[in-house]
């Protein structure tokens, strides 16, 4: 009965219990929503950064990791062999690395150039799946062909602005007055998005280019593909090499770091510039079916080639299982300062509450109701009042989590910020059954913690005294 | 051997640095099967008195024995205990409790006693008949009249079948039919039942019904007399 008056207690002022519950709900749903973007994007960010950067396991020859060097390499066929047999292993890619200086008609930039199998890669890697313009690596050409990153192509000055007759046609829809101001550039052809962005201030009005002008720009980009590349590299006897590669696809990725200094060649091409022999390679990258394997799998690597570094994903990017580890933590502490704002509102409501039944508690300890059981009562009440509020708010959570997690929220305006740093500005929240645990296990903590002090008062009663107050 | 007595009991409130007596030298015995009603002015010390034969206060001097107990060798939880199984109180406001209902109100003293969940059901029932309200088992007070909540009242006192029942000002809050209805009901369960009533009271007709009256007046017995 105690809990079943308890329950009943903390619905004597249903307006004042349903405040707190929605001001819990609402805490919590902000706590979780939080957590669970957090959670996200660190997901995202470790997913995207395994699939498409470091792989599950790195395996290289311990001195190219010293210093680099080009003829610091590892046999490829003893490894395939072994990995061809290893359960576990999902798929496997075996890559030249080499570090080069790019160089196109109009710029040049320092890029580290992967010469990949491109079946291999594809299976082993998410980058073909993240090509923008043109293709990856598959098909013959005289001159051989290259793939380069989004930020790289930029920055080798491989995108044209062009105001072209079906965008004008096609923002035509949108707005009348804008098709015919842009009409005077039409045909106009822009090296840089700057001299673009020059034009189109120059030309439209200043509302409609604070409306149109990043949406024309980004309508407008194309890239030069088949634009030859000149690559410079060292060769093992440390002369230097230079090959010419076209462009036949960008891909994009969150991490535009990662886009501009990354890009991808055919190793059958490459091997013969390179000066290295072939079944010679830098790297060997490894998916495992699943990223518990990745320990055993490395152990087995290891086991049978300890000349060789053999590298879990978070030893080759400990960022990467920091953030993973930070992710949970940094949630719980959004939550645990909601739910400590939110215990000083149990607090007042507990409080009144008590002091409301002063006498009613001054009857029940008259007529034998030990103090234990007054404590409980309050507390009980307490954490009903809390564990309430908590279910409303995980439920809202979940529906939250549940509908963004399917279409993502997106972060679009903050995009070049997010993906400087190697996130994706389109977030799919994310949290644990564990999270939800961890969760329900504070917010029952809070209601205890917040029900101490009017506890306390109560327990100080003199019965005698409390049944005399009106 | 009588249920309560009372030796040499002073009770003295210090007020900041005034001393306020409000007993004096009472002795005082009672009977199993006493239907008595504690008499006085406002301030002669009835509610003082009573509070002491409770165990809700402690004698500045003096010493109270309920059944074999010398109330003054408990403290705490032990008192507390004590006054659960052995004093039933009824109290001018009835003191229910409002999200309970007129059977849970009851059970609620039983279950603080540790009676299963069947038996206390079955005695809350008992309990709300004796006092004419079988019918409201499951009506809760803000449904109830104030003679039926005090009956309410009156019922979760005997529910835990102590050795007597104090009542302070029981019709206080009463109409006059209310409060005849609950006089009869009380004299009923004295007269068939055995349950020793002690009423502090104002209202004549409670003292009327009273087979012993105790006057009080500045804290001490003026007159102890059987009518």
């Amino acid at each position: 009965m105690l809990v079943s008056l308890s329950w009943r207690n903390i619905w004597r002022n249903q307006t004042r219990s349903m405040v707190v519950v929605f001001a819990i709900a609402l805490g919590l749903w902000g706590g979780v929503t939080s957590m669970s973007l957090i959670n996200g994007w660190v997901k995202q960010r470790m997913n995207d950064s395994i699939r498409n950067e470091i792989s599950h396991i790195q395996i290289h020859n311990p001195q190219f990791l010293q210093n680099e060097e080009v003829d610091k390499t590892l046999n490829v066929d003893s490894i395939t062999s072994l990995l061809d047999t290893l359960s576990g292993v999902s798929a496997y890619s075996a890559r030249l690395k080499i570090f080069s200086m790019a160089q196109t008609d109009r710029a040049n930039s320092g890029l580290i150039v992967l010469g990949v199998n491109p079946v291999s890669e594809r299976a082993l890697s998410g980058i073909p799946e993240k090509i923008i313009y043109g293709g990856f690596l598959e098909g013959a050409f005289k001159i051989p062909s290259i793939v380069i990153g989004k930020k790289a192509a930029e920055e080798l000055k491989l995108v044209n602005y062009e105001i072209t007759d079906s965008i004008i046609k096609r923002l035509e829809r949108n707005d009348e007055g804008l098709a015919s101001a842009l009409s005077e550039l039409a045909g106009k052809s822009y090296r840089s998005r700057p001299a673009l962005i020059r034009d189109l201030q120059a030309t439209l009005k200043p509302s409609l280019f604070d409306r149109w002008a990043d949406a024309i720009a980004d309508s407008c980009a194309g890239y030069r593909l088949n634009t030859p590349v000149v690559l410079t590299f060292q060769t093992p006897t440390g002369e230097m090499h230079s090959a010419m590669f076209r462009v036949r696809g960008v891909y994009r990725t969150s991490n535009t770091a990662f886009d501009a200094r990354v890009a991808y060649v055919n190793l059958n091409d490459l091997v013969p510039v390179s000066g290295l022999d072939p079944g010679q390679v830098h790297e060997v990258a490894v998916i495992c079916s699943d990223i518990r394997k990745v320990p055993s799998v490395a152990k087995s690597i290891a086991s049978k080639f300890s000349h060789l570094k053999i590298r879990p994903w978070d030893e080759v990017s400990p960022e990467i299982a920091l953030y993973s580890a930070l992710g949970d933590f940094m949630g719980m502490i959004y939550v645990v300062i909601i739910l400590f704002a939110l215990a000083f509102g149990i607090i007042n409501t507990m409080m009144m509450s008590v002091l409301e039944r002063f006498r009613e508690f001054g009857m029940l300890m008259a007529i034998g109701m030990n103090r234990v059981r007054v404590f409980t009562m309050i507390m009980l009440e307490s954490v009903f009042l809390t564990f309430t509020g908590g279910v409303v708010g995980v439920l809202l959570s979940t529906t939250f989590v549940m509908i963004f997690s399917h279409t993502g929220i997106d972060f679009g305006m903050w995009a070049e910020g997010f993906e400087a740093i190697g996130y994706s500005s389109v977030v799919y929240p994310h949290i644990t059954f564990a999270n939800y645990v961890q969760i329900t296990f504070l917010v029952i903590v809070t209601g205890m913690l917040a029900s101490l002090w009017p506890a306390r008062r109560a327990l100080k009663l003199n019965p005698m005294q409390a049944l005399r107050i009106e | 051997m009588a249920i309560i007595e009372v030796v040499n009991v002073d009770k003295i409130y210090n007020d900041s640095d005034v001393k306020v007596v409000a007993l004096s030298g009472i002795n005082l015995m009672i009977e199993q099967g006493e239907f008595t009603a504690i008499v006085g002015p406002s301030g002669s010390g009835k509610t003082t008195l009573l509070n002491l034969l409770g165990g809700l206060d402690t004698p500045t001097n003096g010493k109270i024995r309920v059944g074999d107990v010398w109330l003054n060798e408990m403290k705490g939880s032990k008192l507390i205990d004590f006054r659960l199984r052995n004093i039933g109180f009824v109290f001018q406001s009835y003191n229910l409790i409002p999200v309970l209902t007129a059977g849970e109100n009851v059970e609620l003293i039983m279950q603080l006693q540790g009676v299963p969940a069947m038996q206390r059901k079955q005695v809350a029932a008992e309990m709300l008949s004796k006092v004419g309200l079988a019918d409201r088992v499951s009506s809760r007070p803000a449904k109830l009249s104030g003679g039926q909540q005090q009956r309410v009242a009156v019922a979760r006192a005997l529910a835990s079948r102590p050795k007597f029942i104090l009542a302070d000002e029981p019709t206080a809050n009463l109409d006059g039919k209310s409060a005849e209805s609950l006089l009869q009901i009380m004299e009923h369960l004295n007269r068939t039942e055995g349950v020793t009533f002690i009423f502090s009271t104002h209202d004549q007709r409670v003292v009327s019904r009273a087979r012993r009256v105790i006057l009080l007046e500045d804290g001490k017995i003026k007159s102890d007399f059987a009518q």
